[in-house]
């Protein structure tokens, strides 16, 4: 479905990126947030679906979001490496995500369980380039 | 607001016909509908034709073979939802008395893109990180099974029914039927949906002659009364939404009942967007079928087969007829058509007197779906 890394970057920046890097490692994902009414909107637009207004600012999402819904997903466009794991996770800023989840188990998924924001390798383009997107991995809880 | 009838219904077999054109695919529906109405294709005024993939002037195409031309002829692209919106638009037309008769055509040509998914819009960002429907609509079926104790013997004994009424109609694309161990066992696609909890991928096309209420009389036949038109697009919502409940159904059923004065109690069967198996039991409770969570119960106990309290899809619907997008929604209209006539032999519903047809479309991020269209019929 994804023709080129372009094509890609084309659909996640409507206008500016979806996606920052932090400079521990990690990342995070970025909305815009409205400076009108405070609707969130993810990923980022230049005008609020909300009330139209053009101020919005573009903010980092939550680290750490829960999951709603999954699936494992066997048949997907060629360029896409299956089965991949996908679902949607909610974010506290009232935000839902769809992405790829990696390093998990599927029998270990579970309704609402905590997912954090990573970056993965999610598919390839026509000439075999990787394409790296965000994505999800179970959080460690750590003693 | 006049009112509107259909005079003529014809569809071609659901199936695979990747050696003929689109044009050459639905000009046999299109002749069936005209010559079932008893309408000389001179008196047709206006023409719509849906169709989500099949090209540019695809109306055109198909409608010169018959000579029939030199009229409005309308394209309309709505996703599954093609034909449904067509037929709404031509039934405004008439309704409001611009013309007098009009064709509404249903074709797609899916065997052109070689099988697998429905191709989606790349440029939107679920289906840029490899959202594909069956993926989206097993996320509902998940979802609705966690929340409703739903199994996945419920979901196959969707199929099961489906495909118990397409073994009784020839339009329908697969007429072998089923068992709940053999959808169980049939091949994962996106978990929890299997292969057989899948509409199959293939190509077709129906036509219905619509015409004023007032001028039916000349041409003589049965006319069946469409008593209710309603579309709508989805609420784009970027936050949370309960995928449990389709709300774009659920408020343009609530719109419709109450504008034509009908209510579920009082539909004999229903032609609904059963895509995928978990649709279908979704929209029983979204068409006001059964309770909330009831879902499940209604098809353990048969409601929904012909013979039950409220049969739906006696055509076998999109998972045994098939499902070539953009031929869908005139199909399921069809499929009414012949019942509220008593034309369906083994898979009559007896004495059916109210039809109603529920055609959703698209996967558009942030919608439940982009479009759905419901009409209702009457005898």
């Amino acid at each position: 479905m994804v023709d080129s890394v372009q094509e890609l970057k084309q659909a996640l920046n409507i206008t500016g990126d979806a996606m920052v890097d932090k400079s521990d490692g990690s990342i995070r994902l970025v909305g815009s947030n409205c400076n009108s009414c405070g609707a969130w909107t993810f990923p980022p637009t230049s005008v609020c679906p909300k009330c139209m207004s053009e101020s919005l600012e573009s903010r980092e999402l939550s680290e750490i979001g829960s999951l709603y819904s999954w699936s494992v997903v066997r048949i997907a466009p060629k360029n896409w490496k299956t089965p991949f794991i996908a679902g949607y996770v909610d974010f506290p800023e009232k935000v839902r995500v769809f992405a790829h989840m990696v390093d998990i188990d599927p029998e270990r998924l579970s309704f609402d369980m905590k997912l954090r924001v990573c970056k993965a390798v999610v598919g390839q383009d026509a000439d075999g380039a990787q394409i790296e997107s965000y994505s999800f991995v179970p959080v460690v809880e750590s003693n | 607001m006049r009112r509107v009838a259909i005079l003529g219904a014809g569809m071609v077999p659901f199936g695979k016909y990747s050696g003929q054109t689109l044009s050459e695919i639905a000009w046999p529906a299109v002749k069936a509908a005209i010559e079932e109405s008893n309408i000389p294709k001179k008196a047709i005024e206006a023409a719509y034709c849906g169709t989500a993939l099949g090209g540019m002037m695809a109306g055109q195409r198909i409608l010169k073979t018959l000579g029939i031309t030199g009229l409005p002829i309308i394209n309309i692209e709505n996703a599954c939802s093609s034909s449904s919106t067509a037929f709404r638009e031509a039934w405004i037309a008439v309704a409001a008395g611009v013309y007098d008769v009009a064709v509404v055509i249903g074709v797609e040509k899916l065997t052109k893109f070689g099988g697998g998914t429905l191709p989606l819009e790349k440029e939107d960002f679920e289906v840029a990180h490899g959202l594909v429907m069956p993926a989206l609509y097993a996320m509902r079926a998940r979802r609705y099974m966690h929340e409703f104790g739903l199994t996945e013997d419920h979901l196959a004994k969707v199929s099961v029914k489906a495909r118990n009424h397409g073994q009784h109609n020839p339009d329908a694309q697969l007429r072998e039927p089923t068992t709940i161990e053999e959808v169980n066992r049939s091949r994962p696609v996106a978990d929890p949906l299997k292969l057989f909890h899948c509409c199959p991928s293939g190509d077709g096309a129906a036509a219905v002659l619509i015409c004023a209420a007032d001028v039916a009389s000349k041409y003589g036949g049965v006319p069946i009364n469409v008593v209710g038109s309603e579309i709508n697009s989805g609420k784009y919502m970027t936050g949370f939404r309960d995928m449990t409940s389709p709300e774009i159904t659920v408020r343009g059923a609530a719109q419709l009942y109450e504008e034509a004065g009908i209510g579920p109690e009082d539909i004999d069967l229903a032609e609904v967007h059963d895509a995928f198996s978990i649709a279908e039991l979704l929209y029983y409770e979204a068409l006001g079928f059964c309770p909330r969570g009831e879902a499940g119960r209604l098809i353990d106990e048969g409601e929904t087969s012909v013979g039950g309290r409220i049969p739906v899809n006696p055509s076998g619907g999109l998972l045994a007829k098939g499902h070539p997008i953009g031929a869908t929604g005139v199909a399921q209209i069809v499929e009414i058509v012949r019942q509220l006539r008593g034309q369906c032999g083994d898979r009559q519903v007896e004495g059916a007197k109210v039809g109603l047809t529920h055609c959703t479309g698209g996967g558009v991020s942030g919608f439940d779906h982009g479009v759905c269209s419901i009409h209702l019929f009457s005898r």
